[in-house]
């Protein structure tokens, strides 16, 4: 079913959009979630919750890309899930990972600005996007966003893991040095 | 600000590049193997194969007692002849002084180089969280790449690897098996070096050959597109000719040897307890010790003209481990009756699935470029059956290049195994058309010797081992489901609880090791 359809149902409290969101995204969101908490019945209750979230949401929600917004949803219920887990100590698994390496963007001794609301902090990195080759973007969207190991980016790249773990890196940087001439942090 | 807050930044980017980034790569860019120096010392339980190749010419030797040793022709041949109690040495000039020293130390016997095969040089990995870590790279990343030109050479290799396979793995009955494919290529590309006439052609019928100009070619880049050694991956076809020190040899041909093929050439006195047991210390040294029991078995006796070895070592990590604690034990519905044994539980997200008229599959990536794939027969299909059936040998050369597959969510449960197979190749060579190098009237090994020599045995041992971080494989060879029907919409249970087949690819996508497992 196309996703104006899906969006659609959902406009107009069909139930039948949930079926259909399962049918066409449901191992999509399983993944995300399964990714962020390496633990199937935690993926699971994301999964689920996820439709939940789209049906309270639609309306008055209209996404423009359906499996952005619905993987997004599942991605900030994962990882919320996942924090109040490893509140108490530093965890393990890839969120754990990834989070440490984007320390590398607010470097020791950097002043940055508290205040910077998340949404502003989102288009910086959104723009920053924009100026990176695709292969660079989606390499970095594929650790950061749907937090995949660096073993699974360099298969689905068909590279090595250390061309991979390089092209994070030099991205990481450069990520930091933008967020510097936006005035996010100095 | 905080990590933290970048890190939910980030899943509010914009969703067109969200989804772009879920599409396929693009582009293909170069397939260079990931290894780590600072993961070797956690490799005790990596994906590891070692395949030996033992060819001993046999020979009517009686009467020619100690001949004169093969004399180096000219200045700076290698020639270094090591005695652990008299220490004699004939030294003229040698490419690295004193590995016999390292290789044979203590042994009584005298062992000489002939011919010491220098492996291609290769940057180590380096440290990731040394300084300088970025040109350190880019001078490792150069040498993978001289070694990556060399790939897709061993393309014409299926026919070969199709029929030897289904030859030798044939017939196992309720014993497992296991050969490597690439390891007797090897072996048999230098058996026709040192053969020559009708017997040579027929070694280069069965490899396709259109000439040895072309094999030894292939053969060289063969070796070099698998070869690996920096520190954090391993991957080495090694190779070496043990020769009777009473026996006339073409030093030409030990030099060709040693420049295409990286074989090593010692001579000393066969039979003796010390040349065996520097043979053996050889191959032991080769396969890290993983195949000592049979190689221990490795012996020469007097008659023995020449002892060609080839070791395959290969050994890497599961991409993902199978997390220990949700190992189960279970029941395999084994060839002999059924067994209980551990199953390794391991859900692949993405994974993809196969499928045949007759077999289903799935494969496990392996670090580096290697990989796994298991192929199961359909309920009342054995192993026996999909060896003779041409879709199913297509499928386990295809490296899947296969239309019938399906990415969706797999739930792997596989035997953990340590199997052990000692195959005699001879019959199996012989009716694949290698008739004339056994026949001791036939048989023309005048490329290497004018001695009358005839191939007496071809013994290959391979040993694989999996576990939850990876796969322990050795080897080692002496000449002397679902069937046609579409797998389900999202998540299928991949269940190895009965007999099937196994191939592990390496870096060049070629079958490195291919096995049976009937009992894990």
């Amino acid at each position: 079913m196309e996703d104006n359809r899906i969006v659609e149902l959902y406009h107009q409290r069909d139930e039948a959009a949930l079926q259909a969101t399962r049918e066409k995204y449901g191992h999509y969101l399983y993944a995300i979630a399964y990714g962020i908490l390496q633990d199937a019945g935690g993926a699971e209750e994301c999964v689920n919750d996820t439709y939940l979230c789209a049906w309270q949401q639609m309306p008055p929600q209209q996404p423009r890309v359906l499996s952005a917004f619905l993987g997004t949803v599942t991605r900030r219920l994962a990882l919320d899930r996942y924090r109040q887990q490893h509140a108490e100590k530093r965890g393990g698994g890839v969120a754990a990972v990834s989070l440490a390496e984007l320390e590398e963007c607010v470097p020791t001794g950097a002043t940055v600005y508290d205040g910077v609301e998340c949404r502003e902090l989102a288009a910086a990195i959104s723009a920053f996007l924009h100026t990176l080759p695709r292969e660079e973007c989606d390499v970095f969207l594929r650790r950061y966003w749907y937090m995949d190991s660096i073993s699974a980016i360099a298969q689905r790249n068909h590279c090595s893991q250390g061309r991979i773990r390089i092209l994070l890196m030099r991205t990481r940087q450069k990520l930091c040095k933008h967020l510097q001439q936006e005035g996010m942090m100095e | 600000m905080k990590a933290i807050d970048i890190q939910d930044a980030i899943g509010m980017v914009d969703p067109q590049l969200i989804r772009r980034a879920d599409e396929p790569a693009p582009t293909k860019v170069k397939e260079i193997p990931a290894r780590r120096t600072t993961r070797r010392l956690r490799w005790t339980a990596a994906v590891a194969a070692v395949l030996v190749l033992a060819v001993s010419l046999g020979a009517l030797l009686g009467g020619f007692g100690k001949q004169p040793p093969v004399t180096p022709d000219a200045p700076g041949d290698v020639s270094t002849s090591v005695d652990g109690e008299d220490t004699q040495h004939t030294t003229t000039t040698t490419k690295k002084p004193g590995i016999l020293d390292n290789l044979f130390p203590g042994l009584t016997a005298k062992a000489e180089t002939l011919a010491e095969a220098e492996y291609p040089e290769m940057a180590p990995y380096p440290n990731e969280r040394e300084l300088g870590f970025d040109k350190k790279y880019d001078a490792w990343q150069a040498d993978k790449d001289k070694q990556a030109a060399y790939r897709g050479a061993g393309a014409g290799l299926t026919g070969f690897f199709r029929d030897s396979t289904a030859t030798f793995l044939s017939g196992a009955g309720t014993a497992n098996r296991a050969y490597s494919p690439l390891n007797v290529y090897m072996a048999l590309a230098m058996l026709a070096e040192i053969a020559d006439g009708s017997s040579r052609q027929q070694v280069l019928d069965l490899l396709g050959a259109d000439s040895l100009a072309a094999l030894r070619q292939q053969a060289h880049a063969v070796w070099n597109a698998n070869y690996s050694d920096d520190g954090a991956e391993i991957s080495v076809l090694a190779s070496s000719l043990w020769l009777n020190e009473g026996v006339d040899f073409n030093k030409d041909t030990l030099d060709v040897l040693a420049d295409n093929y990286y074989a090593s050439s010692y001579r000393g006195e066969m039979g003796s307890d010390g040349f065996n047991k520097a043979m053996q210390k050889w191959l032991n040294e080769q396969t890290g010790g993983l195949l000592k029991e049979q190689v221990d078995g490795i012996t020469t006796d007097p008659n023995t003209v020449m002892t060609l070895l080839t070791t395959l070592y290969y050994r890497a990590k599961w991409t993902n481990w199978f997390s220990a604690d949700k190992t189960t034990s279970d029941t395999f519905h084994g060839a002999a009756g059924d067994l209980t044994c551990s199953f390794m539980n391991r859900t692949e997200s993405w994974g993809t699935y196969y499928w045949g008229d007759r077999f289903s599959a799935s494969s496990l990536a392996l670090e580096g470029q290697g990989r796994m794939w298991f192929v199961l027969p359909d309920e009342g299909v054995s192993v026996d059956q999909l060896l003779a059936d041409d879709q199913a040998m297509g499928f386990l050369l295809a490296n899947g290049d296969w239309e019938n597959q399906k990415s969706l969510k797999v739930n792997f449960k596989v035997p953990r195994f340590d199997m052990q197979s000692k195959l005699d190749l001879k019959q199996g060579l012989q009716s694949l058309g290698v008739t004339e190098c056994f026949d001791q009237a036939k048989a023309d090994f005048t490329a290497l010797t004018t001695t009358e020599a005839w191939l007496d045995k071809v013994q290959h041992g391979v040993r694989v081992a999996i576990d939850e971080e990876g796969v322990t494989a050795a080897a080692y060879t002496e000449m002397t489901l679902c069937g046609s029907a579409m797998p389900p919409e999202d998540e299928i249970d991949f269940v190895l609880d009965r007999p099937f087949l196994f191939v592990i690819t390496g870096a060049d996508d070629l079958p490195l090791f291919i096995g049976v497992v009937n009992q894990p």
